[in-house]
Formats: C-alpha cells, sequence, structure tokens
C-alpha cells in the first residue's frame, strides 16, 4: 500500500485564524484505501486541520498537498436541520461541480444520486426532509454527497456523536466500504478505542502529538499528552462486553456515554 | 367596493406592487435561508442617504439609492454571507450611520424637508412608470437569477465549508445574490420606503417558511402571498386613507402573526395529544 501516491500529504503545516496558528508541526500522509482516526481534545485542531483540508484556512508555514478534492461530512449544526432539502437534494448537491453553473441537475445526476442513497441505505428515505432524520442517517446523507461527488478524500468530523450503537455500526461499516475502495479516510473522534481498528491515528493536542499505526502510537504517554491532564480512564474489563469498553474523555466531554 | 381599483394610479401601484411581488417573492426565499434578513433591512436603509443626495443634487433617485446599497453590498454584504451571525453589529452600526447621514444630509444640508417621510415610508400611490420598469427589470432578474444560480446558492448556504470541496468555490454566485437583494431592496423604495422595504422583502417568505419545506413550492406561495398582502394593503389603504406602504407592512405582520400562532398552537395541541396517548 505505501507505493501508492499518497492522497494527502502534510509537512510541517501549522494553520490558524489570525498570525498565530492554533495547530502547528503537523506531518502525516494519507494513502488510498486507508482510515486515518484524528484524535485530540476539543480546542486541539481536530476542526482547524479539517477547514485546512477544505481549503478555508490556508497554511501558516509548512506544506499541505492534496491529490484530489474532499467530499465532507460535517458535524451537525442548528441551521442545517432548517434548510428546506430532502435527503435527495442533498446528495444532488454532490453533482455541483459536474455541470455548468446554469445547468439543472439532469436525469443522470438524479440517477447518481439516488444510487448512492441507495448504498448508504437510505433509498426509500430518499425524499424526507434532512432535518426530520435522524442524526444515523442525515450523516449517511452527508456520506451520499460525497459519493455523488466521488470524492477520493473523505473528510468525517466527530461524525459518532450522539448516535446509537446502531447507527455506529452502519456508518462504521460504511467507512470500512469507502477504504476498500480505495478512498482515504480521515474520521475526527473522540473515541480512542473505535480508533484502534483503523488504520492509522493522528493525535493532535494544538500540535502534533504522534501519527502512526494505533496499536504502536497509541500509548499512555501519547494519551496523556494528547488530552493533557485531565484524562478519565474507564477499567476495562476483561474480555467484557462491547458496551464496557476502555475509555479515554478529553475535558468537557461528560456526556459520552459506553 | 373595489371601486379604488378604477383609478389609474391605483392600477399603477397594483401592477407597481405585484412586479414587486414577483421579485421579492423569489429573493425573499433565498434571503430567509441564506440568514440575509438583518441585510436586507441594512441594505435598504443605507440606500436612505442616496436617496436624499439623489433628491438633493437632482439626479436620478434610483442611481443615487443603488450606488450606496451596492456599496453596501459589497462591504457588509460579502461578510453576511460568508459568516452567518458574525457581521450583526457592523450590519447594525452601518444601518445607524446611514439612517443619521440621511437625516442630517435631508434636514441640514439640502432641506428636503417633507420628502423624507416620502423616502423612508415610500409613497406607492405616487409611482411612475420608471419605478414600474424598474420593478420589472427586478422581478425578470430575480427569477433568471434564482432558475441559473439557485442550485448553488442552496448548496453553499447548506454547507459553506463544503463548497470549495463541491467545486463551487467561485464566490460570484453568491455576490450576485447580494447584489440582486441590494436593487430588490432599491425597488422596493418607491413603494414602501426604506423603513419598511423587509415587509415585502422578508416577511412574505419567512411566514410562508413555517408552511412549506421545499424550496420551490415556498417560492411559489410567497410571490402568491406577496401579491395577495400587496393587493390587500393597497386596497386597504385607499379605503382608509392611510400610508400605502405602512398598510402593506401591517397586513403582512399581522398574517405572519398569525401563521405563527397558529404554528404554535398546533404543535402545542399535538405535543400535548402525544403525551396523553
Amino acid at each position: 500500500m505505501s507505493e501508492l501516491a499518497p492522497l494527502v500529504a502534510a509537512d510541517g503545516l501549522a494553520v490558524g485564524y489570525g498570525a498565530a496558528p492554533v495547530l502547528s508541526a503537523v506531518a502525516f500522509d494519507l494513502r488510498p484505501g486507508e482510515r486515518i482516526g484524528v484524535l485530540g481534545p476539543n480546542g486541539g485542531g481536530k476542526t482547524t486541520l479539517f477547514r485546512a483540508l477544505l481549503g478555508e484556512l490556508k497554511p501558516l508555514a509548512g506544506t499541505l498537498q492534496l491529490a484530489a478534492r474532499c467530499g465532507t461530512v460535517p458535524q451537525t449544526e442548528r441551521s442545517r436541520l432548517d434548510f428546506p432539502v430532502s435527503a435527495l437534494d442533498v446528495a444532488l448537491m454532490g453533482a455541483i461541480a459536474g455541470r455548468p453553473w446554469w445547468r439543472h441537475p439532469g436525469r443522470a445526476e438524479r440517477r447518481a444520486a439516488r444510487a448512492a442513497l441507495d448504498r448508504v441505505g437510505l433509498a426509500e428515505l430518499a425524499d424526507r426532509s434532512f432535518g426530520e432524520l435522524s442524526g444515523g442517517q442525515r450523516q449517511r446523507v452527508l456520506v451520499a454527497r460525497a459519493l455523488v461527488q466521488d470524492a477520493r478524500i473523505v473528510l468525517l468530523d466527530e461524525p459518532f456523536t450522539g448516535l446509537d450503537a446502531l447507527s455506529i455500526r452502519r456508518l462504521e461499516e460504511l467507512l470500512d466500504e469507502l477504504a476498500r475502495e480505495g478512498r482515504g479516510v480521515l474520521i475526527a473522534t473522540h473515541d480512542v478505542e473505535q480508533a484502534r481498528a483503523w488504520d492509522r491515528v493522528l493525535c493532535l493536542n494544538r500540535r502534533q502529538i504522534a501519527f502512526g499505526p494505533p496499536a504502536q502510537t497509541l500509548t499512555l504517554d501519547v494519551l496523556a499528552a494528547t488530552y493533557g491532564g485531565s484524562i478519565v480512564t474507564l477499567p476495562a474489563v476483561a474480555g467484557g462486553a462491547e458496551g464496557e469498553r476502555l475509555a479515554l474523555l478529553p475535558p468537557h466531554h461528560h456526556d459520552h456515554e459506553h | 367596493m373595489l371601486d379604488a381599483f378604477d383609478y389609474p394610479f391605483v392600477q399603477r401601484a397594483l401592477v407597481e406592487v405585484l412586479l414587486l411581488s414577483v421579485a421579492a417573492g423569489t429573493l425573499g426565499t433565498w434571503i430567509v435561508v441564506r440568514g440575509l434578513a438583518f441585510y436586507a433591512h441594512g441594505v435598504a436603509a443605507a440606500a436612505f442617504p442616496g436617496l436624499v443626495l439623489a433628491d438633493g443634487l437632482g439626479f436620478s433617485a434610483t442611481l443615487g439609492a443603488f450606488g450606496v446599497a451596492l456599496l453596501f453590498a459589497l462591504t457588509v454584504g460579502q461578510l453576511a454571507a460568508r459568516a452567518r451571525g458574525g457581521h450583526d453589529s457592523l450590519t447594525a452600526l452601518t444601518l445607524v450611520a446611514a439612517l443619521a447621514i440621511g437625516i442630517v444630509l435631508a434636514s441640514d444640508v439640502f432641506h428636503s424637508g417633507a420628502n423624507v417621510e416620502t423616502l423612508l415610508f415610500g409613497s406607492l400611490l405616487a409611482v411612475d412608470a420608471g419605478d414600474v420598469r424598474l420593478a420589472a427589470l427586478v422581478a425578470a432578474l430575480a427569477l433568471l437569477a434564482t432558475w441559473a444560480l439557485g442550485q448553488r446558492w442552496l448548496a453553499v448556504g447548506f454547507d459553506p465549508a463544503a463548497a470549495r470541496g463541491l467545486g463551487a468555490r467561485s464566490p460570484l454566485p453568491d455576490l450576485v445574490l447580494l447584489a440582486l437583494i441590494a436593487l430588490a431592496a432599491v425597488a422596493t423604495l418607491s413603494a414602501v420606503g426604506a423603513l419598511l422595504s423587509t415587509a415585502l422583502l422578508v416577511v412574505p417568505a419567512a411566514t410562508v417558511r413555517m408552511v412549506t419545506r421545499r424550496m420551490l413550492p415556498w417560492q411559489a406561495a410567497t410571490v402568491a402571498l406577496a401579491a395577495a398582502e400587496g393587493t390587500a394593503g393597497l386596497w386597504l389603504s385607499f379605503e382608509t386613507n392611510a400610508p400605502p406602504g405602512a398598510t402593506i407592512a401591517v397586513v403582512a405582520g399581522g398574517l405572519f402573526a398569525l401563521v405563527a400562532l397558529g404554528r404554535g398552537a398546533h404543535t402545542m395541541y399535538t405535543r400535548t395529544r402525544g403525551v396523553a396517548a
């Protein structure tokens, strides 16, 4: 896999909103077919990194190279729930780049959008209002938008927050599928245990703490540096049920249930 | 009872208000969905000093108003379209400054006197052929732009951060929207004035928003509602001898309140029933 040209390559990257970077010393690469978990506390720079990848923020230092445009599954925003669009409308937004600006989506694009909704398991909810869908369904509609866009890089900003166990599993399977198709997937998450299942992890706390395969990378030292002093470690139960796994909670995140 | 519409000046006012309904109805939905209501109010108010200048110096009022409104659109509006919410205090400051400059110009420089009220609240019964032409032009542009750029306005409004990734990175469509809102605000000035422009531009769209869930029916119903409110307000103002701009604003505001109340009552009813069941 390592011979494949990376989809994303960052080196010495620093990004921020003014002159002072809020995230610095970022050096990682995302290869086709890879799932990278982006870990870190709130305010640690996960969303800032995504904004840089989306082209909203320019690097203050270092380089950030992208081989393709990013598809994105953003965090839920109140204003989006009020939007007068159906699931199909949202999926169709992925087809904007493919046509001149004055053209309306044609039959082929509608078919592609319906096929994408079908792939994420929402074919029969295509005409439902986006805001009426459940949290997990909304995330999958946004994945469908990325599929219509045929994004080779897919960014998901804390897509599992607030989802029930079944929705989490469905979304995880969907991400695995995207990676098997050769897409690169970056997932910001609070859940360290979940990230252990992915190919590599990127630990951020205002700067890059570590990057590599989870087994070698997620040591206690790295986790302590990533989450600062406020680690909450729930005792791991050997051979325990899935609901009792080890969890490390970042500050101000007391509502997480496992 | 409908004798009012026998008079040519009322007929012209009716044509004006119907044309404005088409422009305001289509653009109003975009104003609401993109969170630009305060911007729309600001751009109309900002046109006021332009009107005073034009009135005092004797050049076209439309030109004066649109010049200032466009300036406002390119500065504050840019921020409004990019970052929802972050521009409110700037809009408010500019709005107050525009009104203050307009009043000072009117009272101390040009001694516009009685004209000020007309500029602030419009005079629908005194519109001329030029006003009607402008309204027709804005209506046509609003429909054309909605048809051509609506998909982008929707996609960018839905998820601004994703716009670049989706290949909709050009700021041009948003600039067109801002300029069109400025033009529409200027077109409504002669009918309802700088301070009541939102009665046509925002209130009907916000009213219909409460009962529709998709863009197309929302837009069609908003045009119809704006036309109905404009016609009713015009007739009512003629019968009661009240200023037409204010009457239209009262009708539109009253209906908005009724729909909001009705919806609130409906929600409460279904909720309590849900609990009981």
